[in-house]
């Protein structure tokens, strides 16, 4: 019981001293969540688009097909992109494993059919009388869907926040794509994960604390977006 | 000029018929009525002359003969605006929501002006600044009409615009109405209030198993007591 209160007294002057190694950790986990984020919400928002406003046929198989993705467990998501990326897969000559960009690849897949699952719902859910009153004055099909993104804005920034919170906290996948390389692949779960096997625990609660810190203001962020997106009329 | 035609179209929904071959004609500058019961099809028809809903068969003809559905429906959005039944009011200002129907006109100069024009036409200075979305019932269809009368289209195509209104608001809305046609806008109402209507249009057409026959002079509203009264002695 002392030793995890000196280990949290550690921790919290770790945070504090702004520890370059804890910092650039921290600084590695938020870059590659980010820039994964950032490459999956496009694609993801126009999939989700699709899904709720094309009738095509197939379209129920896809939709069921990404809420399955999004039960899948991290590490068989890492460990699919793993086999991909390997030395002998398809991807092998691209020499990506062990690198950020593998992370990022990694995340990409994580968050992409929880980005359209919680996408689709949202435009689901939305009044489909925005986009026909849009096309009704005039709008291009684009300026429409810029029109019905805009109604919904907080189902979307809250599918955002949720494909954030998924990718950041997740240890499997950024463990075999990264390979918890110091100073280039070492993330915040991986370091938690490591320091933590060695019975550093003050590196581990440090970081624990910046997740969970994160975690509160993602949900609360959640929870106002989400509270937000039920004013209807 | 004949801005739009409309000839025998189907519209089906699942098993359901709901347009068998239904015809009209709308010149500019003049008003139909539709009527007909509930589920009758008339919804379905003016989001058809929208072009937001696709027949199953029928041509559309805008003057230029007949031409098929994919430019029918281009011509159609380009000339035309519907009003839902419940108008939709995007998450903005009643203002914004007036801008939006102008969004693609590149002389930014006169937006204002043409903007505080619809307001005061609409009667809706007083609560430009409101948000559109807490307005009631009355005040969003006054908001629908001044929007889509600032996109200039030549065919209106309204859904019953004086669904849920008060005595006052009603005749707000015919007199709104009446301007419209009198500029030259072709309008097509859907409505079971026939007796409101029967000052501003030209025109009573009922839709009845899934096509349009004329209504004639006979006063609709006699012939909807007799209905009651009939009811009542049926159900007596
Ligand atoms: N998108 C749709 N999918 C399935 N059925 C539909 C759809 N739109 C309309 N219908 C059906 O078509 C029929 C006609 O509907 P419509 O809304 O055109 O009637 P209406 O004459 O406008 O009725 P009301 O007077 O109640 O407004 C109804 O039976 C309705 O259930
Ligand atoms: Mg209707």
């Amino acid at each position: 019981m002392e030793h995890l209160f000196s280990a949290t007294q550690t921790a919290l002057g770790l945070l504090v001293s702004g520890n370059a190694e804890l910092w650039a950790i921290i600084g590695i986990s938020f870059r590659v969540s980010t820039t994964a984020i950032l490459i999956a919400v496009l694609p993801a928002v126009l999939t989700a688009f699709v899904l709720s406003y094309a009738r095509f046929t197939g379209r129920r198989l896809l939709i069921s097909l990404f809420n399955t993705l999004l039960s899948i467990p991290a590490v068989v998501i890492g460990l699919s992109c793993y086999v991909l990326l390997s030395r002998q897969g398809p991807l092998g000559d691209l020499h990506l494993l062990f690198t950020q960009t593998a992370m990022v690849i990694g995340q990409v897949a994580l968050c992409f059919p929880m980005l359209v699952a919680m996408g689709h719902s949202t435009f689901q859910a939305a009044d489909k009388r925005a986009w026909e009153t849009a096309r009704t004055l005039g709008a291009s099909p684009l300026y429409a869907l810029l029109t019905v993104m805009h109604e919904v804005r907080f189902g979307l920034i809250a599918a955002l926040l949720a494909g954030f919170g998924r990718i950041i906290a997740e240890v499997g996948a950024s463990m075999m794509l990264g390979g918890n390389i110091l100073h280039y692949t070492r993330n915040i779960p991986t370091a938690i994960a490591l320091e933590t096997s060695k019975g550093e625990f003050a590196q581990g609660i440090a970081l624990g604390m910046v997740l969970l810190v994160m975690a509160f203001v993602l949900n609360s962020s959640l929870h106002y977006f989400q509270g937000k997106g039920q004013i209807v009329g | 000029m004949q801005p739009l035609s409309l000839h025998d179209i189907h519209k089906t929904f699942g098993a359901r018929r709901v347009l068998q071959g239904a015809t009209l004609e709308l010149n500019t500058g003049t008003c139909c009525l539709l009527t007909g019961a509930n589920g009758a099809g008339k919804s379905t028809l003016l989001r058809i002359c929208a072009g937001l809903e696709k027949p199953e068969a029928g041509y559309v003809d805008l003057g230029a003969g007949r031409i098929r559905w994919k430019r029918a429906r281009r011509d159609l959005q380009r000339q035309s605006v519907y009003l839902h039944q419940q108008p939709y009011m995007f998450d903005s200002s009643v203002r914004q929501n007036l801008a939006y129907a102008l969004h693609r006109h590149t002389d930014k100069a006169t937006h204002q002006t043409r903007i505080d024009m619809a307001l005061d036409w609409a009667g809706l200075t007083p609560i430009a600044h409101t948000w559109a979305k807490q307005l009631s019932g009355g005040e969003r269809q006054r908001v629908a009409l001044a929007r889509a009368w600032l996109r200039s289209p030549n065919i209106m195509l309204l859904d019953e615009p004086t669904n849920n209104l008060d005595e006052e608001a009603k005749q707000r809305t015919l007199a709104l109405l009446m301007s419209l046609k009198a500029q030259g806008i072709g309008l097509l109402i859907a409505s079971h209030e026939n007796n409101y209507f029967h000052r501003l249009a030209d025109e009573t057409l009922e839709l009845a198993n899934g096509q349009l026959t004329p209504r004639t002079a006979t006063p609709h509203s006699i012939g909807n007591i007799v209905k009651l009264t009939s009811i009542r002695q049926a159900t007596l």
